[in-house]
Order: C-alpha cells, then sequence, then structure tokens
C-alpha cells in the first residue's frame, strides 16, 4: 500500500490516504477508519469516471503548481496531494508566515497604472500599494500586513509579468 | 417597383470582421451559412485565436494593445481594401461606435454593417443622447446636463442631488469608466479611477454624473430598422445581474414586465430609433425602478454581447439581419415577430468571483463544454489557448432555452455545472451559485444583486464530497507514479536492447571492413 498526505485549506488540515491496486482500475482506498473499493476510469486528460463502492462521480482534476484543484459535482476543492518523501522535504523547509518582510507579487500579468505609496510609508493590512490594469479592469494590490512599506520595484505606467515584484511590507 | 428595389441593393459576398473572440466566430458562421466570404484581422497575441483559423483570409493589424491594433481604424481599413472586401463588421466594442470609422468605411466605399454614423453621432456620447432623448419625449434618468471637466465642480453636484450617484464615461458603454459612488468621501478617488479607465478603454476621459435610482433594473429593447423606414423591436431583455457594472446573467421574458408595458417600452424605443434616423441592430437600455417606471439610459447603437437571448427568443438570427439590411433588403414586419419560452444567458468569464472578479489570463489546459437540446454556448477559445491579458476576459457565453423560465434556469444549472476549464480561473460556480439563489428565481432582484449578496453567492465546497475528491486525488497521485515507474522501467529495458545491438552490428561491420 502506497500512503500519500493530502493538504487542505491550504495547509491547514491534512489527511492521510493509503491506496493499493487490486487490478486494472481498481483500488483499494483507506481514509482513516474507512476502506473504499474503488474503481477509476480516465475519460481523457482531465476527467475520470469514479465508482467509490456504488456511487458514481464524474471528477475533474484541474493540475496547477500550487497543487490539484478537485471538481467533484458542484463543488472545487483545492488540495495538494504528497507522497511521505515530499512530506518530509516540506516540513524541512519551515512554515509559511506573514512575520517578517513580506513581497508583492503581481498575481498576474498587466501594467501599473498607479502606485499609491511609497518607501517608508507606514501602511495598514488590506490597504492599497500598487494598481495594475489588466484585460481593462484596474486590480489594487493590498498590503498582507500592518507595516511600513520597505521597497517598492515598479513605476507608474511599466509593463510587468506574473508573479513579477511589486513592493515589500516589513 | 422592383427595379428601385433592386438599385438599393448592394450584394455583400464578402466582409472583414473588425473583432475578435467569441464575438469575431460567431460572425464569421453566419457568414459562412450564408455563402459570403470572410477575413479575420488580428493582433499580435491573437495569431492563434480561434476567429483566425476559422475564417478564410487574415490579416495582423499590430501588436497586441488595444490601441495599437483593434482600436486603429486606419490599419483596419488598410486589410479591407487588401482584401477587397464589400462590406465591414464591427463586432461589438473597439470601433463599433466610433462614428470616425463608419464615416472612413463611407468614404472608402465600403458597407458598414451598423446605422448611419450620424446616429451613432447623436447616441455615441451618452450626454448628447440625453438630450436629444429629452427633445424627443423619452423620459431620462435625471443627471448633469453634460460631461463635467473640473473635479471640484463635479463633487460639488454631487453633493448637491445627494448620494448614491453614478460616475459614467461620455464615450462609454460596457461598464468601462462606470462607478457608484456612495459617500463624498469616496468622490475623489471614483471620479480619478471612471476618467482613468474611461481614457484607457475608449481615448476619451470626459465623465458625467447620473442620480442612482432605487432598486433599479436594466431592461433593454432590441430594435431593428431597415432602409426603407421600417422599425421594429424583438422584446425585451433582463440585464440586472450585474458585477463591476458588467451584465453576467441576462434573460427574456423579464419578470416585472407584462405584455402592457413590454408594448409601451418597445414603442418608446422604437421612436428612440427613429429620432436618430436608426437603421440595422440596435439596443436602447433603460433603467425600471421600484416603481415600474422606465427611465432612458442609453442607446447601444451595434450588435450587444447578449443578442443571442433574443434570438433564442425569436429564432431568428440578427447577424444574418445586419448583413441583409445592409444590402438594403427589408426586415421583417412587427406582427411576424414571435417570442416563445425562456432563454437565459450566463457569461463565462475568466476571472476569480472570491478575489474580487480579478481577471484571471492564462493558458486553458482543458476545455470541455455541455452540449444538447435548448444549450447554445458562443466560445471564442479552445484547449491550448492562452486567454491574452490585454483584452476582455470573458471567454463564452452559454444559454439555456425552455418552455417556462423555471425549466430554463434548471437546464442552465446542469449546464454550466458540465463546462470545465481548468489552468484559469472562471466565474463558473459563482453563475450556477446566481442561478440557484432565492432572489433570481422569485425573480425578485434588481441591478444591486451581485452586491448584496456577495457572500452568499461565493459557494463553499459541499463537505459530503471531500472524501471523494481526496479518493480521486491519491488514486491520481498514484496512478501518476505507477506510470512514471513503468515508463522509466520500459525506457530503461529498451535503451539497454538498443546500445547492444548497435553495438553489434558496429562491431560486425568494422570486423569485417567496408563489404559492398
Amino acid at each position: 500500500m502506497s500512503t500519500y498526505v493530502a493538504l487542505l485549506d491550504g495547509g491547514k488540515r491534512e489527511q492521510s490516504i493509503g491506496v493499493k491496486q487490486l487490478g486494472p482500475g481498481v483500488y483499494e482506498v483507506k481514509i482513516g477508519e474507512e476502506t473504499h473499493r474503488v474503481d477509476a476510469f480516465r475519460h481523457d486528460y482531465g476527467t475520470v469516471s469514479l465508482i467509490v463502492d456504488t456511487q458514481s462521480y464524474s471528477v475533474q482534476l484541474d493540475q496547477r503548481e500550487s497543487g490539484v484543484r478537485v471538481h467533484i459535482r458542484d463543488s472545487i476543492f483545492p488540495l495538494e496531494i504528497l507522497d511521505e518523501k515530499r512530506l518530509r522535504m516540506r516540513r524541512a523547509a519551515g512554515k509559511f508566515t506573514v512575520e517578517g518582510r513580506q513581497t508583492m507579487t503581481a498575481p498576474m500579468p498587466g501594467k501599473v497604472v498607479k502606485i499609491l505609496a511609497k518607501v517608508g510609508d507606514e501602511v495598514r493590512e488590506g490597504q492599497g500599494i500598487v494598481v495594475i490594469e489588466a484585460m481593462k479592469m484596474e486590480n489594487e494590490m493590498k498590503s498582507p500586513k500592518d507595516g511600513k512599506v520597505v521597497e517598492i520595484h515598479v513605476q507608474e505606467g511599466q509593463a510587468v509579468e506574473g508573479n513579477a515584484k511589486l513592493a515589500a511590507v516589513e | 417597383l422592383i427595379e428601385v428595389a433592386m438599385s438599393k441593393r448592394r450584394p455583400i459576398n464578402k466582409i472583414l470582421v473588425a473583432n475578435r473572440g467569441e464575438i469575431a466566430v460567431r460572425v464569421i458562421r453566419t457568414a459562412k451559412e450564408m455563402g459570403v466570404r470572410t477575413v479575420a484581422v488580428y493582433s499580435e497575441a491573437d495569431r492563434g485565436s480561434l476567429h483566425v483559423r476559422l475564417a478564410q483570409e487574415a490579416v495582423c493589424v499590430g501588436p497586441p494593445p488595444s490601441r495599437e491594433s483593434y482600436l486603429l481604424g486606419e490599419k483596419i481599413l488598410e486589410a479591407a481594401k487588401l482584401t477587397k472586401v464589400d462590406a465591414i463588421h464591427p463586432g461589438y466594442g473597439f470601433l463599433s461606435e466610433k462614428a470616425d470609422f463608419n464615416r472612413a468605411c463611407q468614404a472608402a466605399g465600403i458597407i458598414f454593417i451598423g446605422p448611419p454614423p450620424e446616429s451613432q453621432d447623436a447616441m455615441g456620447v451618452k450626454t448628447n443622447a440625453r438630450k436629444r432623448m429629452n427633445a424627443a419625449g423619452v423620459p431620462v434618468v435625471p443627471g448633469s446636463e453634460g460631461p463635467i471637466s473640473d473635479e471640484k465642480e463635479a463633487h460639488a453636484y454631487a453633493d448637491e442631488i445627494g448620494y448614491p450617484v453614478m460616475l459614467k464615461a461620455a464615450a462609454g458603454g460596457g461598464g468601462k469608466g462606470m462607478k457608484k459612488c456612495e459617500r463624498t468621501e469616496d468622490f475623489s478617488s471614483l471620479w480619478q479611477t471612471a476618467k482613468r479607465e474611461s481614457l484607457s478603454a475608449f481615448g476619451d476621459d470626459r465623465v458625467y454624473i447620473e442620480k442612482f435610482l432605487e432598486k433599479p433594473r436594466h431592461v433593454e429593447i432590441q430594435v431593428f430598422a431597415d432602409h426603407d423606414g421600417n422599425t421594429i423591436y424583438l422584446g425585451e431583455r433582463e440585464c440586472s445581474v450585474q458585477r463591476r457594472h458588467q451584465k453576467i446573467v441576462e434573460e427574456s421574458p423579464s419578470c416585472i414586465l407584462d405584455e402592457k408595458m413590454r408594448r409601451a417600452m418597445g414603442e418608446v424605443a422604437v421612436k428612440a430609433a427613429k429620432a436618430v434616423g436608426y437603421v440595422g441592430a440596435g439596443t436602447v437600455e433603460f433603467l425600471v425602478d421600484a416603481h415600474r417606471k422606465f427611465y432612458f439610459l442609453e442607446m447601444n447603437t451595434r450588435l450587444q454581447v447578449e443578442h443571442p437571448v433574443t434570438e433564442m427568443l425569436t429564432g431568428l438570427d440578427l447577424v444574418r439581419m445586419q448583413i441583409d439590411v445592409a444590402q438594403g433588403m427589408p426586415i421583417l414586419k412587427q406582427e411576424e415577430m414571435v417570442r416563445r419560452g425562456h432563454a437565459i444567458e450566463a457569461r463565462v468569464y475568466a476571472e476569480d468571483p472570491a478575489k474580487n472578479f480579478m481577471p484571471s489570463p492564462g493558458r486553458i489546459s482543458y476545455l470541455r463544454v455541455p452540449g444538447g437540446p435548448g444549450i447554445r454556448d458562443d466560445s471564442g477559445v479552445y484547449t491550448g489557448w492562452v486567454v491574452p491579458q490585454f483584452y476582455d476576459p470573458m471567454i463564452s457565453k452559454l444559454l439555456a432555452w425552455a418552455p417556462t423560465r423555471e425549466q430554463a434556469i434548471g437546464k442552465l444549472i446542469w449546464a454550466l455545472g458540465d463546462y470545465h476549464v481548468h489552468g484559469i480561473a472562471t466565474n463558473i460556480s459563482y453563475l450556477r451559485a446566481v442561478l440557484r439563489h432565492q432572489a433570481f428565481v422569485s425573480g425578485e432582484y434588481d441591478t444591486g444583486f451581485c452586491g448584496k449578496y456577495q457572500k452568499e453567492l461565493l459557494e463553499q465546497p459541499d463537505a459530503q464530497y471531500e472524501q471523494v475528491a481526496l479518493v480521486a486525488a491519491a488514486v491520481a497521485a498514484y496512478r501518476r507514479d505507477h506510470d512514471e515507474a513503468e515508463a522509466f522501467a520500459a525506457r530503461a529495458g529498451m535503451a539497454q536492447a538498443t546500445r547492444s545491438n548497435w553495438l553489434r552490428i558496429g562491431r560486425a561491420r568494422s570486423l569485417r571492413g567496408a563489404v559492398r
């Protein structure tokens, strides 16, 4: 049996899952105390038909850089699935926190239309720092914490790529 | 008589579609049906776009930003001359409501599929339109006479008429450069934003102010006119479900209209169209207040995004009608128009409702769309397409038609459930939550709907399926690891065999020497 750990709610919850193959496309899956017989039929790249005991589900697995988004019926579950080795590596790398310096990055490619704060300004959590225009809409990038602006990496009018550094708050 | 009618006709055999995305695809499809040849134009960001693939000819008109490509009338006309087209279909947005471009087409001897430029002048600048309509006896929403240039003056005016007020781009449409201002404290920043957005979207930063009506509903009337002076209305579309002042769900019939009010609004809309000498497809937008009084908002002198709602209800093809009218053919008579059942449209956007509808450009890694009786998907994308950051984030419009409203809602809900877009965020589950919401189902909703029910509309995943999600993800991970291990083993085995074979042959040859 192979064991996986699923991280839910952005890593706040964990659940371990055991998978054993019984035959072609048929698995025994153990979650907590429950054991299910699972028949998985892959239709195409993104769609899997899953029969769990007798319940039939059409499941979509949307693989992203940050993990997988599982669509079932009308619900979407963003989660990350790790084997034991990856989990150990993750634990060694330390935990996420808003303490200390926080770097703000562009969530998408776009153009900087306005900078609302300058280096040295005291800002509150949720206060707008940079305004980015993408797809004809303006979006305010907000400070992740109370603190002081220590870096501004962009200028008004500048085009930025997704994940480009915008500013840092400490 | 026949000769007179014939002489007015100018056959259209080839059309340039001056647009992109789903609407370009939509126009090209009808043109194909009519045996009309098509030319696509595209920016450098749209080389891989669907409309380029579907058209018979395609011309690149410049770099990605629309100001340097799709909004450049000269470039588009150059492409039209190069490909020797008879007509240009502007779609919606971009050049569709630019009277100057319309005139330039006329001067070049190319038919502009739309109204005469004079109608666009009269309706294009929203403040002029308001004046014209007032004069024609059409009721308008109270507000500033014209655009206000000075911020202080504008602020004072807003304070005077009382909050909430709407700040609107004089050259506007589509929610760009439109802001609702609730309090005097917010005025300055919203004013600046409205001006900036307006300049960027329309190249014009003039903004005017309107009073915000109580529980307003957005109801619009589709009108159509031909060159012989016939003007008809094709019923209404209710478009009150809006986020960021952009419509996301539209339906017809509207729940607040009865036959009498429909006729009254239809007749006013026809009057408005006639007052500006309108020809072709147009939409007269109204706000209806809590007391079911209606006010003229603006007239869109082009095909509307949500025109398929009317098409499903009437069985007509509005793009075909536009092309027919442009060729000098007459339209059907008012009494020939038939409306059946109920149609609803939901606009699928590449955006994240949980992050204040932030656009989500990027690669669509997987796309599966619903179909079946009564379902229509007007899409402009495909698996592998990268939704560019430069344009409107709408990727598709999904519609359902059924004999009753209740059935149409049910149909659209399952269809949205079968709409799968991976790789980018979309508003699909948000749209489903809208259609399920009690206020929408009851029909008692206004333009404040999305704001008022903001929290309820952001659906949380149903906890009972969490275990299944974990099972699915774990099995997928197991299979991936298993496949990788197998593939690795297979390759390793093959490499070994290959190496030894080549070595064997090579050695054998060198031992034998050059054998002929």
